[in-house]
């Protein structure tokens, strides 16, 4: 017993964390139990609200207000550290534990140089250090975690560092204590997929040299297998598998968690459809008897909505807690993709033949039998177009960009943020007046004014747009019915259906949401469903061509295979041309035929999906491909290998 | 940023004010010249009523009062920049003359309320934010409800009719008590009532967006990192959310004083305090031209100033903003 | 086989609402509204209430403590307190709801128009909110209040609204400008919604919501200023009855120590002054708040 509360560093048994709310209690965290080794890497994963973050902030006892840990113990070397007092709790942060946050853009002090905010939390737990060897011990921290210029760089101020520089500040500031353990809460989701992967990198190399075992929080599958040596799977503020790396990702034995990896584009190669989990996750007021999964997972067992499953031992390392693990429950077949065969196979980029093979001949037929003849939808010819930054700063959103949407096409376009992608996009829906350069479509040419009012009906009904942000794309103060009337009134056309009140009906079903929702207002609908609203509204005018910026980013991962699914669907159906836009790349390698990849506003690189992700042949393509974390494991230790030799 | 652009900078914000001075200086003498009544009211009081037409012609004409509005502004912007700015009609004095036997005692008043009620509204801003939604924040934002909500010169009254008329301990108007001028203890008697009405009236309004302004400051995502690095609680308040309003902190006091100036005078009239809000009081009702104008353009000056510095305190001294 | 453990597979579970825990009645102002309706009330049927006629100067009776035939006593003139106070509140209130109108009106036009207008446009308009805040508001007042002669109930609610809509006009800019920005306006604007729409289904309803603060804010201050106003000689005369006006005597009633002249039209006045206040604070749009993390 004592061996063993030694080799822990942190542990938690038996911890329930709720919040008081006007609406009830919210029980974020329930009967959680876990424990940290020294110099051991675990990732929490699970969609947002399942309490992950609660989770980590209740270990350092930095909840808010209006939380408090209910049951359960929280023990740091072996005591109990669950009654300590905030002045206690104090003196342990910065040196038992410290923690990175999500969103570098904030998590700073913007009136303070990073010097100061590196020195004051070295000065913390040691007050009586000289001056020379605090400015040594900051340059040192700012040199482990990459920033060079150490020297001239720590009088700047928060807003002179990108993304990425400021979250190694962060990182700087949360390991000046040389804590034991750090807990990272999504340090990279904010961040472009280059600079994830330079950070993931540097978590990597800086638990090595300092052996500090590390609390990763994340969504994404992909930094799971890049980072973590074990893994605990969330649902609804529970563990409901908890495994080492491989356990999870090759031997999964909860439905929740086949569900969350067949949801990844990467495992649904030579498929039609993403496999998406049903419904949504439920409300943690007053939470669901029994499994609180049961009612979204297709193998769910007449107990399951009755008692809550226990945790169920699989080897020494991996438990999963699901009755189908029950000597008395039925033998399931893992669904196939899940099986390591699958994965083992190698390269991902290599490896899926069957996407490959079909898609590419739809693409070599496409090329042979259309190359000439097919129709040209929307053509962008040297776009241009500068925002000015202050008074002489000009910076060139979109720079000399021309590519070409055919009839019937999905066309991604993919880069990281400030690449120009939306402004593309708004210049297409003639929200944006380019400096210069034309966009003809249908031959028109939408930028030139007295073109536009020539044909502004039909351009209006056949161009529709779809926005990242929900909450803001719905008015607040309109019901769902009419938001999907909308285009109809202004263009006072008579719906197929008849009446309007048939046509938001139709369209709702249409977007697999039930009638109920016909009087509802946007705010009570779930982001995913909001996304539905929006989509239906633009699907209703049965469009010619559908603009989606950014359509999935703000959704969850069992949600986003939801839409994308239903744009798959709905584009057969309409068979309208698609402009996506996307930093996903799997995603857009899933959803597009042809992709265009954005870099500074320039357009790098052009062509067909397969053709682009197999062959890059711009750097900048390739270093985009090469970050995209994989979702295996293996592959992932490959990788970081090759990569230490080089 | 180079010695060029401060320069430029300068330049401009000294335009910027001169045109907004020049601005107002035209409004007020128009809608004062173009308002009915008789100015010569205020300088030859009753006797107007008496004077033949010709005498009234002649008076007119002595004060530059007979000739079209346009050119009379001309003239009085001309001995406007040899410093004249002519005399009250009122106390047959020269304007400056009379308003700088005033100034002071505005000064005094409104000094006094001023940093009061900033070094009160930041005590009770932190504290209301300290104990945010606890027994005493809330407590303290009730009775700050309802002080806000007493109009000034009821307040005065009632003031006045509980310390002056029941119970015979303050006076109940005045700067001083005549024969008195340099005596310390009875200046302070008499600025008791006025500047507990000038501070009540606007403390509240301060404490209250100070709260918030902390409040808003307390929820900002570098807090949780400056308490993960382990700082207490007071620490992280005031090494970093206090440093971090001050500079909201110092424009809402700049933008302030127009508004407690305002407050003065309504307080200077119930107390019939001999300052520049009687004076302005007197003078817009009495037609006293001259005296109103130099009165408006101070005033405004005051104003522009204020809202000069609040803005350049917003965009310099911030390096959020800066940027 | 047990057969609590065969597959079923998704089952649809009934949809649980989760309830409010609050009651109806929490976090409103029910004591300010419901205080706010007596006087209400009784200023508008007034005829009801009064006892005596509040204009007739009962020569034999003036400067009366409250008693049995003046509840709430007699003024220097001997007019009746009690029924001064609800014909008077009736025009406080009226003064306060047409300059409100008045500002409410300005302030829209002006902010609109800065909000949608080009960003020159923009900047010109809100350079010349700031040169007219710069001019003292008091001073203003008295001048045009001089311009437009003798004062009246309209001549007073055009004086208080045409200087006190900068605020509202304020807030309608930066309300429009962020609606004009946000997902829906701009969708409603590709799919061909002409400005008439946007305007009506769009702005409208999305900004009315957050102005009503503001508007009872400004009734509540058009009340202030009107009662200062006429405290201070300025606004309506004796003879009108308004809570302002009846203080204007207040030093004949001080130097007579009748506290009820001084005391009791001031009290209606800073209670319906409060009860507006908390009105407006609970309709001020609800932030929706995270904790705190100190």
């Amino acid at each position: 017993m004592e061996e063993q509360s030694r080799t822990y560093i942190l542990e938690a048994s038996d911890l329930s964390v709720s919040f008081e709310t006007d609406a009830g209690e919210v029980q974020a965290v329930r009967d959680v139990s876990l424990s940290l080794k020294e110099g051991e890497v675990l990732a929490i994963v699970g969609e947002s609200g399942c309490g992950k973050s609660v989770l980590c902030k209740s270990l350092m006892k930095m909840l808010p207000g209006n939380a408090r840990i209910k049951s359960g113990k929280i023990l740091a070397n072996g005591i109990d550290i669950t009654g300590y007092k905030e002045r206690d709790m104090a003196k342990l942060r910065g040196t038992l534990f410290s923690m990175v946050f999500q969103d570098p853009m904030t998590a700073l002090n913007p009136t303070m140089t990073i010097g100061r905010q590196i020195e004051e939390a070295i000065k913390i737990h040691n007050p009586h250090i000289k001056r020379d060897a605090l400015e040594k011990r900051v340059i040192e921290l700012m040199g482990l975690v990459g920033i060079d210029q150490a020297d001239e760089r720590r009088n700047l101020y928060p807003y002179h560092f990108s993304g990425g520089m400021r979250q190694r500040s962060v990182l700087a500031i949360a390991l000046a204590g040389n804590p034991s353990v750090l807990i990272a809460d999504e340090p990279t989701t904010a961040l472009d997929v280059t600079i994830q992967a330079q950070i993931l990198d540097l978590f990597r190399d800086i638990q090595k040299k300092m052996h500090t075992s590390t609390i990763f929080v994340t969504h994404d599958l992909g930094v799971v297998a890049r980072v973590a040596d074990r893994v605990a799977v969330m649902y609804a503020g529970k563990i409901v598998e908890l495994g080492t790396t491989e356990d999870i990702f090759y031997d999964a034995r909860h439905p929740y968690t086949w569900g969350l990896m067949q949801a990844l584009p990467a495992y649904a190669k030579g498929k039609e459809m993403l496999h998406a989990i049903p419904g949504m996750p439920p409300v943690l007021i007053d939470p669901p008897r029994g499994d609180a999964f049961a009612c979204r997972n297709e193998y769910a067992l007449a107990i399951d909505y009755e008692k809550e499953p226990p945790m169920f031992r699989i080897s020494d390392t991996h438990h999963a807690a699901t009755w189908l693990l029950d000597e008395r429950a039925p033998e399931i077949k893992p669904p196939s993709p899940v099986c390591s065969s699958f994965l083992a196979e190698g390269d991902q980029r290599e490896g899926c033949e069957g996407t490959a093979e079909r898609k590419k001949t739809s693409v070599v037929e496409e090329c042979q039998n259309d190359a000439e003849n097919r129709e040209t939808l929307v053509a962008v010819n040297h776009l241009t177009k500068s925002f000015s930054i202050g008074k002489r700063n000009v910076h060139k959103a979109v720079d000399d960009v021309s590519f070409r949407i055919y009839k019937g096409e999905v066309f991604g376009l993919v880069g990281e943020s400030g690449s120009g992608k939306s402004t593309v996009a708004n210049c297409v829906m003639n929200l944006c007046k380019p400096d210069s350069g034309e966009i003809l479509y249908k031959e028109i040419d939408t930028c030139c004014s007295k073109e536009f009012r020539k044909n502004k009906k039909m351009l209006q009904c056949e161009r529709q747009i779809i926005f990242q942000d929900s909450t803001s794309s719905l008015n607040p103060r309109m019901k769902v019915k009419d938001i999907l009337t909308e285009p109809f009134r202004i263009q006072h056309i008579t719906p197929k259906r008849g009446t309007l009140s048939a046509e938001a009906a139709f369209q709702l079903t249409y977007v697999g949401l039930d009638n109920s929702y016909l009087e509802k207002y946007p705010s009570e609908l779930s982001g995913g469903q909001r996304q539905r609203v929006a989509i239906a509204r633009a699907v209703a005018m049965e469009p010619e061509l559908l603009v989606a910026d950014e359509p999935i980013a703000s959704l969850d991962v069992s949600i986003q295979a939801q839409i994308v699914n239903l744009f798959r669907h709905l584009q057969k159906e309409h068979g309208f041309s698609f402009l996506f836009i996307a930093h996903d790349l799997s995603m857009v390698r899933f959803l597009c035929d042809r992709v265009g990849v954005m870099h500074d506003g320039k357009l790098v690189e052009v062509g067909n999906v397969e053709d682009i992700f197999r062959h890059p042949k711009h750097p900048y393509t390739k270093a985009l491909i090469e970050s995209i974390p994989i979702p295996d494991p293996h592959m992932e230790r490959q990788r970081a290998r090759e990569k230490e030799h080089e | 940023m180079s010695k060029k652009e401060i320069g430029i900078y300068i330049i401009k914000k000294i335009l910027l004010f001169l045109a907004s001075i020049f601005l107002l200086s035209v409004i007020v003498f128009y809608i004062s010249r173009l308002a009915p009544g008789d100015p010569l009211v205020s300088y030859y009081g009753e006797r107007v009523e008496k004077m033949s037409p010709e005498e009234h012609d002649w008076a007119m004409e002595k004060l530059g009062l007979n000739e079209s509005v346009s050119v009379q502004y001309v003239k009085w912007l001309s001995n406007a920049f040899h410093g004249e700015f002519g005399i009250s009609y009122k106390y047959k004095m020269d304007v400056l003359e009379v308003i700088s036997g005033r100034v002071g005692n505005t000064m005094l008043l409104g000094g006094i309320g001023f940093v009061l009620i900033f070094t009160l509204a930041l005590l009770l801003g932190i504290l209301c934010a300290w104990h945010e939604e606890k027994w005493l924040d809330k407590i303290i934002c009730q009775v700050g409800t309802v002080t806000s909500c007493i109009p000034e010169f009821w307040f005065s009254l009632v003031l006045i009719l509980f310390f002056a008329v029941e119970l015979h301990i303050l006076p109940s108007s005045g700067a001083y008590t005549i024969g008195k001028e340099k005596d310390i203890a009875d200046r302070i008697q008499h600025l008791i009532l006025p500047v507990t009405v000038v501070v009540m009236g606007h403390l509240w309004y301060y404490a209250y967006m100070i709260r918030n302004t902390i409040l808003e400051e307390v929820r900002a995502d570098y807090v949780l990192l400056a308490k993960s690095k382990g700082l207490t609680k007071n620490k992280i308040l005031f090494r970093h959310c206090l440093r971090n309003i001050i500079p909201s902190y110092l424009s809402i006091m700049a933008i302030s004083v127009p508004h407690i100036l305002g407050g003065t005078y309504i307080v200077e009239t119930v107390f019939s305090y001999p300052g520049l809000g009687t004076l302005a009081y007197e003078s817009a009702r009495y037609k006293d031209y001259n005296l109103l104008m130099v009165l408006c353009i101070l005033t405004g000056i005051v104003v522009v100033v204020c809202n000069m510095i609040a803005q350049t305190i917003n965009e310099r001294i911030d390096p959020r903003i800066r940027q | 086989m047990d057969t609590d453990f065969q597959i079923v597979g998704i089952r649809n579970t009934e949809d649980r609402t989760v309830g409010r825990h609050t009651k109806w009645y929490q976090g409103k102002p029910l004591i300010s509204a419901l205080l706010l309706a007596v006087i209400l009330s009784g200023c508008l049927c007034c005829h009801l209430i009064m006892t005596k006629d509040p204009g007739y100067m009962d020569l034999a009776h003036y400067n009366e403590a409250p008693g049995g035939e003046f509840l709430f006593g007699t003024d220097t003139m001997g007019r009746d307190i009690f029924s001064m106070i609800w014909y008077g509140g009736r025009i406080s209130l009226l003064i306060g709801v047409l300059a409100t109108f008045l500002s409410t009106v300005l302030a829209i036009v002006f902010g609109s128009v800065s909000g949608c207008a080009p960003e020159w446009v923009d900047s010109l308009l809100m350079r010349f909110t700031e040169i007219f805040l710069s001019i003292p508001n008091l001073l203003l007042v008295i001048l045009l209040q001089a311009i437009l002669g003798k004062a009246s109930i309209f001549s007073i609610s055009f004086i208080i609204g045409i200087t006190s809509w900068p605020g509202i006009a304020k807030v309608v800019r930066t309300e429009v400008k962020q609606i004009r920005n946000s997902g829906y306006v701009i969708a409603a604007r590709c799919m061909g919604g002409s400005f008439q729409h946007v305007l009506w289904k769009h702005l409208t309803p999305n900004f009315a919501s957050s102005i009503m603060f503001m508007v009872v804010m400004n009734i509540r201050s058009a009340i202030i200023a009107e009662s200062t106003l006429s405290f201070m000689g300025i606004g309506l005369p004796l003879e009108q009855i308004s809570w302002g006006s009846m203080l204007s005597n207040a030093d004949k009633a001080l130097m007579t120590k009748s506290w009820w002249i001084i005391l009791i039209p001031g009290l209606f006045l800073t209670v319906t002054l409060m009860c507006m206040t908390n009105l407006g604070n609970y309709l001020r749009k609800a932030v929706n708040r995270k904790e705190s993390y100190l």
